[in-house]
């Protein structure tokens, strides 16, 4: 695959997971050049078949984690700028639909942005970019059922933060 | 209708997608959690850090675990809408633009080697190349051959007298090189304590490679010029029956022509 696609074929997933870890849209686009960078660097290395996406997703979380390590803060638990997430575009024709998803995903960061950084790393890797949990256990280097224990504790946490965020916005 | 297990409860919370949405808001489901100390004290474990849970009445804690693992359900269900992002535009052409200058920095080598490759390649190189050669020869080692009177014995002895020197000086320079590179003190008293001989480190072994090589070089094509030059002369004297200069007869200056 010419580099050129594979950066815009995957400029999206890079971009998302750098904004999980940076939680800001600048950061992350700084971020994510620096994976596409490093993964530029590597090229002569990529896995094939089914060993490329864990692969992608361990580069893109080391850089993370070496990117935050730089910047000397680990992003405290603030609610995502809505006027912010709701510039993303959505899939949905609707202006309606639109709306509501924007805002969907605002609250969903907001509250990812709670977890502590395991847990939010489990949520992101499992249930954002549906890696097997064998996987992210490696990516993170824990042991399985480490994974296995915080990716429920994470899951319910996350919805407790969804539902208070949602309560206080005023949501039923 | 199964009877609810703690099993059951617990798998409905730690995996939403295997039960069905409503199944946790089932009568007899609500009623073994009220009633069961063991899936509350599970719960309790599993709400990390909640406590505030357990200090509330049982029928407002069992709304919460059923607001809380539908909202788990919904939650899972809606993650993967973060899964891909718009990073706004010119984010793939900056990417591109960062990728293209580290492979200009990291390729020079490469580039080098192409440009290098692409004038070897051409037809007219070898034509280049001696000319080159030419031209550094002669600039290296003077012109033997001008202004000279055009006798064997004259090119030997102008040959003499032009390279003479220069291959004295690089003798010079190569002996002066080979003091610098001489081991130090230690390995000096290494020496005296036998008759122990230095290898001369590569560079210097090369240089003298290189130098006896381009001596040989010299005096061979000398060695054939004034050959074939004595030749020539002795086949265009032949018919004139003129005799060969007599054996003492001091040489002409070399380095003046004879006009």
């Amino acid at each position: 695959m010419a580099w050129e696609a594979f950066v815009h074929q995957f400029q999206g997933r890079v971009f998302a997971l750098a904004y999980s870890y940076a939680g800001d849209r600048e950061d992350a686009r700084d971020l994510a050049q620096e994976i596409f960078v490093r993964l530029y660097e590597a090229r002569g290395q990529w896995p094939s078949g089914d060993e490329f996406l864990p692969w992608l997703f361990r580069v893109a979380r080391n850089r993370s984690v070496d990117y935050l390590r730089r910047r000397s803060v680990r992003r405290p638990a603030s609610i995502a700028d809505d006027a912010e997430i709701a510039g993303i575009p959505d899939p949905a024709p609707g202006a309606e639909a639109q709306a509501i998803a924007s805002d969907r995903r605002s609250l969903l960061h907001a509250a990812l942005r709670g977890l502590s950084a395991i847990n939010r790393e489990i949520v992101v890797l499992r249930d954002v970019h549906g890696l097997p949990i064998q996987q992210v256990a490696s990516i993170l280097g824990v042991p399985l059922g480490t994974v296995k224990s915080r990716a429920s504790r994470a899951r319910v946490e996350l919805a407790a933060r969804v539902l208070a965020l949602s309560r206080g916005r005023g949501e039923a | 209708m199964t009877r609810i297990t703690c099993d059951h409860v617990r798998a409905a919370v730690l995996d939403p997608a295997t039960v069905p949405g409503d199944w946790i808001r089932r009568p007899d489901a609500v009623a073994h959690i009220q009633q069961c100390p063991a899936c509350r004290d599970w719960l309790e474990a599993f709400a990390a850090g909640e406590q505030a849970w357990a200090a509330e009445p049982a029928d407002r804690f069992v709304a919460q675990v059923i607001a809380r693992t539908a909202g788990v359900e919904a939650v899972v269900r809606d993650l993967p809408l973060l899964a891909d992002m718009d990073p706004g535009p010119g984010f793939a052409e900056r990417v591109l633009m960062a990728t293209s200058s580290k492979a200009a920095t990291e390729g020079w080598r490469t580039r080098v080697a192409g440009a290098w490759w692409a004038i070897v390649r051409r037809p007219r190189f070898a034509w280049e190349a001696a000319y080159v050669a030419t031209v550094c020869w002669v600039l290296v080692f003077g012109n033997p051959v001008g202004a000279i009177d055009w006798s064997a014995t004259n090119i030997r002895a102008v040959a003499r007298e032009r390279l003479g020197p220069p291959v004295n000086d690089l003798r010079a320079d190569l002996e002066s090189w080979r003091v610098r590179l001489a081991p130090g003190p230690a390995a000096q008293a290494g020496e005296a304590a036998g008759p122990q001989v230095e290898p001369a480190p590569p560079v210097v072994r090369v240089w003298e490679a290189a130098t006896s090589w381009l001596r040989g070089l010299t005096a061979s094509v000398v060695n054939a010029i004034a050959l074939a030059w004595e030749r020539v002369t002795s086949w265009s004297e032949q018919p004139a029956g003129g005799l060969p200069a007599p054996p003492g007869e001091p040489p002409a200056d070399p380095a003046r022509s004879p006009q």
